[in-house]
């Protein structure tokens, strides 16, 4: 099968960044080895958050955010996206104080959407909450959205414009021959002048074949949801020195994260969970949230996620091979920088430049330095 | 933490002939089963029936008090109402007692999950006033409880049990609707020889038949085109017959056409399954003693492909068998020579069971909704049409279908529905069921409190 652009990995990466390529007018074909969406793009929390972003992704992240406003009007299909603020609460006046640090510092950048809120207004903001939290901050630019229809809107939105998706194909083999990219699939073979790694908890191997060699690891992080309940929570929970992280959906079911980890088995493609840190998740959520005590956990679960060091991505052309370029290692919040990462890798294929700063992102930023 | 030599889940015929033959052997043995007396859904309450005359269940549900006896006097630890929310590879349990989360270790684990009836998604069928036959027998059994004036539809032997043992008791039954198609009885014909050997359970049919056919309780065979009448509430059932229409009154109507293995604790731990063409269902794929694709895994019982409750004991016994050569209580040798009697008992069934199989396989058009509104996820409340859409949107895994479409998102995380989507999307994708796959099923295994989650923490949940 031949096209302009092969991309690996039927992720919100790959997904979108075939999207903005097809509508380019590019010929497209993306390579699944399971379904659209199976690993960390289906399965994560959903959050469509700005708030605490690493100083470095906060252009992207900004920019991102504008287009989820209009994506599924863009899409032509929903994605699920709710705008809703997002609270990091503030157990202690420590965590006031870490707070103030940072919009310091993010003033000082330029950025202004977090806002610290006091007791009385988070209070306004979350009723339920212990009456020990001190407050918070909040950026109401923020959201969510239904991860597994997000990834499949960006799908058949570029299906619409051309782009062919093989599902169930994993890539064995990728070489460059002359000016042309010859994959080896399990099933057939793809010839493409450009490809796009977007493999996700398995891109370390991809990004090998590509050239590049990166300290990717993978782990498992953990979810729980519970049965539908009462109202009681509009914004989106986090907070900022502990382990708490939850949504309440409209249709009253409750999304318990927090970043414990599992067991990851990527070679099965499968997870393990560790219920004694889902206990402490549970402790957690009920101390902020005593409401929560009588919830019922109605599934657990957790995906295969890709962690760089450093947890920021790699977003760039790769450094050991011409026509190739990366984006994965998103550690775990990458599900809302979809939109402009697709649009970015658009750009990078098609005029080898982006208009933001890449450079926190290069593929080559752990390599060694030769003694 | 308790530690055992081995873990058994579930006290039917299966688990509890394992257990006695394991604590002969000399293993420690823990028993867990959700209920608070012994005996799984055949057996269930057998020893302290709530009944005044439990004989007319009939003489093989009272057959159950024997093997509960010995059960009951054996040294196993038995947990009653020990609920069990996860089953882990690495052979932990978590199991609540109480609202309280214990949790045990054990080298072998065998699971005993038993059987569940069949979906029967004709239209209606998610209308109060609509059960399953077996749940109206669960009544009957723990509580004494019956429906009068209900409408029995269907196929099988338990339907005809469930009939029989109504009529005994007295309790008037509005009709019974038999959708057991003519053609089976073609089909199954072939298979007739070999289940003469087992003559004796064929005229045990044939008299549960006889017994419903003696009675005055109206009987239509052959039905077709089966849909439950009502909007808020059951009110008859309606159905075809040989070209003509019937709608029979009442406001229960008891479905039932067949069982299919309990897949979902096995599907919890991700142990390889097969689809049994003959049964048209899944089962967990095992060796002849029951072991599992992780091979300190077993199940044995209908968990492992219907056998029924004879099949159930010799499985139990076998998977005893083989767990104890494991665990170094018997040899290869001595395992087999214990084996050869089971397993010629469980062999002698099988014809029989292939004649059973057969002839009250059930329709496909009552196996999959075939109406736009008809229900698929109650919990969800996701229909025929919403499933298509679904499926027309790309999604051609039963877990892609889920997440687009929320069917089997809800309370019972799709262990209701999910023959019924894995059908569909055979059907849609012109594929066998076996390359479409199954939901991916998690613990928990049912709901359980945020607050007894938290509880769980090292050491604490350790009596």
């Amino acid at each position: 099968m031949k096209s302009d652009v092969l991309i690996i990995g039927g992720g919100i990466q790959g997904s979108a960044t075939a999207y903005y390529l097809a509508r380019h007018g590019v010929s497209v074909v993306v390579l699944e080895k399971d379904y659209v969406a199976r690993h960390a793009s289906g399965v994560n929390a959903g959050g469509v958050r700005l708030l605490g972003r690493d100083l470095a992704e906060v252009p992207l992240s900004k920019a991102s955010m504008q287009m989820w406003q209009t994506l599924d009007e863009e899409l032509g299909h929903e994605t699920g996206f709710r705008a809703q603020s997002i609270v990091n609460i503030a157990s202690d006046e420590k965590d006031m104080q870490a707070l103030r640090s940072r919009q310091e510092i993010m003033r000082a950048e330029g950025h202004d959407h977090e806002r610290i809120i006091d007791q009385s207004e988070l209070r306004d903001l979350l009723p339920h909450v212990s009456p020990e939290c001190v407050g918070g901050v909040t950026s109401s630019l923020d959201g969510y959205a239904i991860p597994y229809k997000a990834t499949v809107a960006f799908r058949r939105a570029a299906e619409r414009l051309g782009a062919v998706f093989c599902e169930g194909e994993e890539l064995v083999g990728l070489r460059r021959v002359g000016e042309t990219w010859l994959g080896q699939g399990r099933h057939q073979r793809f010839e493409a002048d450009t490809v796009v790694n977007c493999a996700g908890a398995w891109a370390d191997q991809i990004a090998l074949m590509i050239g590049d060699n990166v300290p990717l690891s993978h782990a498992a992080p953990m979810l729980m949801i519970t049965a539908r309940m009462p109202h009681f929570a509009k914004p989106v929970v986090g907070a900022v020195s502990r382990q708490l992280s939850f949504k309440q959906f409209e249709n009253g079911t409750v999304l318990i994260g927090g970043g414990a980890k599992g067991f990851a088995d990527r070679a099965r493609n499968a997870t393990r969970l560790d219920y004694k840190k889902l206990a402490a998740a549970a402790r957690t959520t009920a101390e902020f949230f005593p409401i929560m005590r009588s919830a019922a956990i109605n599934r657990m679960w957790a995906g295969l996620e890709a962690y760089m060091p450093d947890n920021l991505p790699v977003i760039g052309p790769a450094v050991n091979a011409d026509r190739a370029f990366h984006a994965f290692g998103f550690s775990a919040h990458g599900f809302q920088m979809g939109p402009i990462v697709g649009q970015t890798m658009a750009d990078l294929v098609l005029k080898g430049q982006s208009r933001y700063a890449l450079g926190a992102f290069r593929v080559d930023r752990f390599d060694r330095k030769v003694l | 933490m308790q530690s055992f030599d081995c873990a058994i889940i579930g006290t039917g015929p299966a688990g509890m002939s394992a257990a006695l033959r394991l604590s002969e052997l000399g293993a420690t043995v823990a028993v867990l089963d959700r209920a608070p007396s012994p005996g799984g859904q055949i057996y269930r309450a057998v020893a302290q029936s709530p009944l005044a005359t439990p004989d007319k269940l009939g003489a093989d549900y009272l057959s159950g008090a024997d093997l509960v006896s010995a059960f009951s006097k054996s040294n196993v630890a038995w947990m009653p109402g020990a609920d069990v929310w996860h089953l882990g590879d690495d052979g932990r349990i978590f199991y609540s007692q109480d609202n309280r989360t214990q949790e045990l270790q054990c080298r072998q684990m065998l699971i005993c999950p038993g059987a569940m009836e069949r979906p029967m998604p004709i239209p209606g069928w998610t209308l109060p006033g609509v059960m399953t036959a077996g749940s109206a027998q669960v009544m009957l059994k723990s509580d004494a409880m019956a429906i009068s004036d209900a409408i029995f539809a269907g196929s099988g032997p338990l339907l005809y049990l469930i009939v029989a043992q109504y009529l005994r008791l007295g309790i008037p039954i509005a009709g019974v609707v038999d959708t057991t198609p003519r053609q089976n009885y073609v089909a199954a014909l072939p298979m007739l020889a070999s289940a003469l050997r087992q003559v004796g359970m064929l005229f045990k049919g044939l008299g549960l038949l006889r017994e419903i056919q003696k009675s005055k309780v109206p009987f239509y065979r052959f039905a077709t085109d089966l849909e439950v009448v009502g909007t808020d509430h059951a009110q008859g059932l309606r159905f075809q017959q040989d070209g003509a229409s019937y709608e029979l009154s009442g406001d229960a109507v008891l479905l039932h056409h067949g069982v299919v293995p309990n897949l979902n604790l096995a599907r919890s731990i991700g142990l390889d399954h097969v689809f049994e063409p003959d049964q048209l269902a899944w089962r967990v794929k095992t060796s002849p003693f029951g072991q599992t694709s992780c091979p300190h895994i077993w199940v044995a019982g209908d968990g492992a492909g219907i056998v029924g409750a004879n099949g159930a004991k010799h499985a139990g016994e076998l998977a005893a068998l083989g767990i104890g050569c494991e665990l170094g209580l018997l040899d290869d040798v001595g395992r087999d020579q214990l084996a050869e009697a089971p397993r010629k008992a469980s062999a002698g069934q099988s014809g029989f069971r292939r004649f059973i199989d057969r002839l009250y396989q059930p329709a496909p058009d009552l196996m999959l909704p075939t109406r736009d509104d008809t229900i698929v996820c109650r919990c969800e409340e996701q229909s025929l049409w919403d499933l298509r859409q679904g499926f027309q949107s790309g999604a051609r895994d039963p877990n892609a279908l889920k997440s687009l479409t929320r069917c089997g998102m809800g309370p019972c995380q799709g262990r209701q529905c999910g023959h019924i989507v894995s059908g569909l999307l055979a059907k849609w994708r012109e594929e066998p069921v076996a390359d479409v796959g199954y939901y991916r099923l998690r613990s928990p295994l049912r709901l359980l409190t945020l607050e007894e989650l938290a509880r769980l923490q090292d050491g604490e949940s350790a009596r």
